[in-house]
């Protein structure tokens, strides 16, 4: 009950409500933070299965332990270049909640970092650039610890209702 | 009322006469007993005699206590009893026994009782109702501590959520996650409080989840007044539940008289205040109210349900929409019930016909309908309650032998079954698209034919039961006899032979074969989440993949430890074992969609006026339980025209020497890994000449063809021609072969047809036997694998160049064998890269799917294997062309195509166009080479 209540807040509360454990991970040269309550797992990369006629940043699907997930790459999900995978390239499962049930989830991340413990007051409201420039619409909000920023990111939108949409564009 | 009068003391002598045969340790005549103790309890109401009533809860209880075990089943125990019986007795009479004597009984047995509930009612018996249920909040809940403990843990966390919930819909009003959370605590803390007997709990939480539905079906908004009322009522019910515990803990001298009409009262206002789409009735909270200040709710039942008919009518239009409406989910679980139950009488019923005198099978068409009663009653519906429960009283008298199980009853009994279908479907209905879809049903036709059979009457003039006559009156009334234990069969056994012969009453012999394993088959099993077995499916086929890949390890393969390869040995074979049994427990056996075939073929020759037999073998066959709904549909088209064109009618029939019975059999078996169901009837056969001129006249085949008999009556299959007139005037086949097929097809099975003129016509229908596996073929395009479905690959072959022919330079196809079929580019429709550009280093798959046949082309045949189907998961379903995915044997994920989607898609997708050149000049060559 209790996270499902901070997932409420993380989602559509004021920055207030935003406190609490992140996971937080890179990409490129930012610095991205997802709430620890959505996380599932963290696993290495692995061998993922391309699937046809869906979005470039869908890489495909991974067998996690018998369960057949898609994975998504972030760099490309945000419009970010490519970049070749090392060895601290990871997945990152998320569960998110929808309509029917959860779904699991894999998020590509050049490397993951460490667990925040984020104060309310470290948070600021996402900035705004106009949507042409840049879509804020994932973004809870930034984290400023010790000069650094971390992008507070809402995995429901990054991971959204699926693909069911999108494709039907296709 | 002077009906109920006798019945109660009928009750009272069946219950003196039941209790003295009960020997200890049989449970099932206790069960008996309180079934007659709770009608009797129901009756007591209704006649008013309040005295009688709580003896008959109490004792009702008491065999509660000795089915559960709380009390010993001794012979002395079983004496109290009796004598407690006669008390009950005294009291009915002359209304002026002593109950404490009762109480000393039925405490001697070491169940306790409160005197004072019998004191209070005798004090004050005009107000009986009212003061007797506020007596008894005081102890009732305390009479299971563990469920009170239960109770105050769940309480308390559910008002706790629903505290922290409710202040964060504050800010966010508009998020019907968090309404559905709050209204389900409620819902929840309604039920368990119920069934603590917390009566005001209970009334002041299903208020609340009233006012929460209405909420959630923004039909009321939640304001700050709805708001601090339901803060309030959390406030209170914490504090009630509270008080509860220290009673629990301190004693009943602790307890407050908490009250909730208040409360109720306020959320009535906010529900009435408010500006919504009102239903013709909005008596929801003064319901909430009603229904506290009355008798509990199984008076309420049980006065309903003996009410005429004519008084039953006017209460529909408000009964059942209204209440309808508040409990979306009971009903919603009552629907799934009830149909399920309509089932189990449906399949019992027509078990009954060939064993009248089955006492079992009775009272297993007897226990779905009082659960149907029970449960609709609760739900107030009370034109359901009302059939079922005549028709349970219509049972009872049955099987108390009191009616003989006439062919006009199994006919009422069936007819009451469809019409509770429908009416339950209509309820379905109205959970969807709301009441506006309401329909009317007028069940007093119904009612009237119960009453005459219960009457003794004979429907016979009815022009349903024309075809057969009432057995002579059967077993003698015999009321004394307790009819549940099968040692002691009625006395009218050997009436079963003179029962008139049906037209769909399967020959003597194979009955005891069909019936017999039904009953066998009631053994202990528990419903499991799907989602759990799917679980555990996965994780076991996760192990079969790892151990397989730790064996191939070359540290393991280089072992030479003779011990070592042993166990592996036998870990290999308890992991095959275990996935085995992880896949059976998924299947179910064929037999409830068979039972739905024998009405079927019942139905379909009385209308038809033929006469037929349906032999069924094979029922225990298991099969997917994802299955068996998707093959209900196919086989309802065969059987209907093995029934409707292949039986001939009885003179036909006798004018070529046959039985005037004809004979469907409809048998399933396993072969091969497939499971086999075939329809075989004993009528004329196809018209093969006639479907063959039909074929040449449509185009299909050219009359110089030489295409065989039996292909040309699989033609009867192809989609179109099925639907044709003159097919079916002439030879009388053809209705809905094309969605057998197509059903068959969806199922990855095959169906075929064979027939012999003049003795008959049979189907073949070949399915998987789950749905969870999938016998492919792996193959490699680029680097990537797809794995297309066995049955429907056709050949597979290394083109040649001269076969290949381009359409407008573009459009490719093969010849293959005399046909020009399109070719389909996996790597072009998926945009695989790296894959073989040119034609003749492919190979390629033929496949066909609703006749249309396809060449793949692909790089490699990898292998065939089968493998386990899994969803791609909710973020990527409904991909064109692709099923789903598997795990390979090295753990990665291999796609599975869905032939259908994947012609749709290369469709859409623009042509492939021969790159750089290349592939052109290729063509090009190919061309010179096959014209030179």
């Amino acid at each position: 009950m209790s996270s499902e209540t901070a997932t409420r807040e993380e989602s559509r509360g004021g920055v207030k409500e935003l406190a609490g454990k992140y996971l937080t991970f890179a990409l490129a040269d930012e610095e991205y933070g997802i709430s620890i309550l959505k996380v599932r797992e963290i696993i290495g990369l692995m061998e993922i299965t391309a699937v046809p006629q869906t979005p470039s940043y869908v890489k495909g699907v991974i067998n996690l332990r018998g369960r057949v997930i898609p994975v998504l790459e972030l760099r490309s999900k945000f419009g970010m270049p490519a970049q070749e995978y090392n060895d601290r390239t990871c997945i990152i499962v998320v569960e998110v909640r929808r309509s029917g049930g959860t779904i699991q989830v894999g998020m590509l991340v050049d490397s993951v970092s460490e667990v925040l413990n984020i104060a309310a007051e470290e948070i600021e409201a996402p900035p705004s650039f106009g949507s042409a420039q840049v879509d804020t619409s994932a973004i809870l909000g930034m984290a400023k610890i010790k000069g650094d920023v971390k992008i507070l990111l809402d995995v429901n939108s990054v991971v959204g209702e699926g693909l069911v949409n999108q494709l039907s564009d296709l | 009322m002077a009906d109920e009068q006798i019945s109660v003391s009928q009750l009272l002598d069946d219950l003196a006469i039941k209790i003295l045969v009960v020997e200890p340790g049989d449970l099932s005549a206790v069960g008996d007993l309180l079934e007659v103790s709770e009608k009797l309890l129901g009756h007591a109401e209704v006649v008013d005699k309040p005295v009688l009533a709580k003896m008959a809860d109490a004792f009702k209880k008491a065999l509660e206590a000795v089915i559960m075990g709380e009390i010993p089943d001794s012979p002395e125990n079983f004496d109290r009893l009796g004598q407690a019986v006669s008390l009950m007795q005294e009291v009915n009479r002359d209304d002026a026994a002593d109950p404490h004597a009762f109480t000393a009984l039925l405490t001697a047995m070491g169940y306790s009782v409160d005197p004072a509930d019998f004191g209070g009612v005798e004090m004050d018996s005009s107000d009986a109702e009212a003061s007797g249920a506020e007596e008894e909040i005081d102890t009732r809940f305390l009479a299971d501590p563990e469920l009170l403990t239960a109770f105050i843990e769940e309480a308390d966390e559910h008002l706790n959520s629903v505290e922290s919930n409710i202040l964060a819909l504050e800010k966010s009003p508009d998020d019907s996650e968090i309404i559905n959370t709050i209204f389900r605590s409620f819902h929840t803390i309604k039920g368990i409080a119920s069934c603590t007997d917390l009566d005001r709990i209970s009334h002041l939480a299903h208020a609340t989840e009233n006012l929460l539905d209405e909420v959630r079906n923004n039909r009321l908004a939640l304001d700050q007044a709805a708001t601090d009322v339901v803060l309030a009522v959390c406030d209170r019910l914490e504090r009630m539940v509270e008080n509860v515990q220290v009673v629990f803990e301190k004693g009943v001298d602790h307890f407050v008289n908490y009250q909730v009409d208040d409360l109720i009262a306020q959320v009535g206002e906010v529900m009435a205040g408010a500006d919504r789409q009102v239903l013709p009735e909005a008596e929801t909270p003064p319901a909430a109210c009603s229904v506290k200040e009355e008798a509990p709710a199984e008076t309420d039942r049980a006065g309903e349900a003996v009410e005429p008919p004519t008084e039953e009518k006017i209460d529909l239009g408000s009964g059942d929409i209204p209440d309808f409406m508040q409990d979306a989910d009971l009903v919603a679980g009552f629907i799934a019930e009830a149909f399920e139950h309509l089932e189990t009488i449906e399949a019992n019923v027509l078990e009954l016909e060939q064993a009248p005198d089955d006492i079992d099978i009775i009272n297993n068409i007897f226990r779905p309908f009082h659960t149907i009663k029970g449960v609709s009653g609760f739900l107030n519906l009370t034109t359901i309650n009302k059939l079922a429960h005549s028709t349970e009283n219509l049972l009872d008298d049955v099987r108390n032998n009191k009616l003989p199980m006439s062919a006009d009853t199994i006919d009422v009994v069936l007819g009451v079954g469809d019409y509770l279908r429908n009416m339950v479907q209509n309820l379905s209905d109205m959970l969807e698209q709301g009441p506006a879809v309401y329909k009317e049903f007028d069940i007093s036709e119904w009612i009237a034919k119960i009453e005459t059979l219960q009457q003794g009457g004979d429907l016979a003039a009815d022009a349903a039961g024309d075809q057969e006559k009432e057995p002579a009156a059967s077993a003698p009334p015999a009321p004394s006899q307790p009819p549940v234990s099968p040692a002691q069969p009625p006395a009218a056994q050997a009436q079963t032979a003179t029962a008139s012969p049906r037209p769909a009453a399967a020959p003597a012999a194979p009955p005891s074969g069909s019936a017999a394993p039904a009953k066998q088959k009631i053994g202990a099993s528990i419903k499991v989440d799907v989602e759990k077995l799917d679980g555990l499916v996965n994780a076991v086929g996760e192990l079969v993949i790892m151990q397989a890949m730790v064996r191939q390890n070359p540290l393991i393969t280089d072992i030479s430890d003779p011990k070592l390869n042993k166990d592996f040995g036998q870990l290999s074979r308890i992991t095959t074992e275990l996935q085995k049994t992880a896949m059976s427990m998924r299947m179910v056996p064929i037999r409830q969609t068979f039972q739905k075939m024998t009405r079927l073929v019942r139905d379909l020759s009385k209308k038809s006026g033929k006469q037929v037999d349906l032999v069924m073998e094979g029922e225990e066959t298991e099969i997917d339980r994802n299955m068996v709904d998707s093959i209900y549909d196919p086989l309802v088209h065969m059987m209907r025209n093995s029934v409707d064109h292949g039986v001939q009618v009885p003179h036909e029939r006798e004018a070529v020497g046959k039985p005037a019975k004809g004979t469907v059999k409809l048998a399933a078996y396993h072969k091969g890994g497939n499971i086999i169901i075939e329809i075989h009837d004993d009528g004329q056969g196809l018209n093969t000449d006639k479907i063959r001129a039909k074929a040449i006249d449509r185009g299909l085949m050219n009359a110089s063809d030489n295409v065989s008999d039996h292909e040309v009556n699989n033609m009867i299959f192809l989609p179109g021609f099925s639907t044709a007139d003159k097919i079916t005037d002439v030879s009388g086949r053809g209705v809905g072969m094309d969605v057998v097929k197509k059903g068959v097809e969806k199922l990855r099975g095959k169906v075929e047809l064979i027939s012999t003129p003049g003795e008959g016509t049979q189907f073949l229908m070949r399915l998987p036997l789950t749905l969870a596996i999938i016998d492919g073929i792996i193959v490699r395009v680029g680097e990537e694998r797809y794995i297309i479905p066995t049955i429907a690959v056709q050949e597979s072959i290394r083109p040649r160049a001269e076969h290949y022919k381009t359409v407008q330079g573009q459009g490719e196809t093969l010849m293959i064998r005399d046909s020009l079929i399109q070719v389909i580019r996996l790597s072009h429709v998926f945009d695989v890269e790296n894959s073989c550009a040119r034609l003749t280093e492919g190979i390629v798959v033929v496949v066909e799917n609703e006749g249309r046949q396809r060449a793949l082309l692909v790089d490699e045949l990898l292998g065939k294997q089968e493998v386990v189907i899994k969803s791609l998961g909710g973020y990527l379903k409904d991909i064109k062309g692709l099923a789903g995915g598997t795990i390979l044997g090295d753990g990665r994920v291999g796609l599975i195509l869905d032939l259908a989607g994947l012609i749709v898609a290369s469709e859409a997708k623009e042509p492939f166009v021969l790159q750089h050149g290349r592939e052109e000049k290729d063509a090009a060559s190919f061309e010179e080479e096959t014209t030179t």
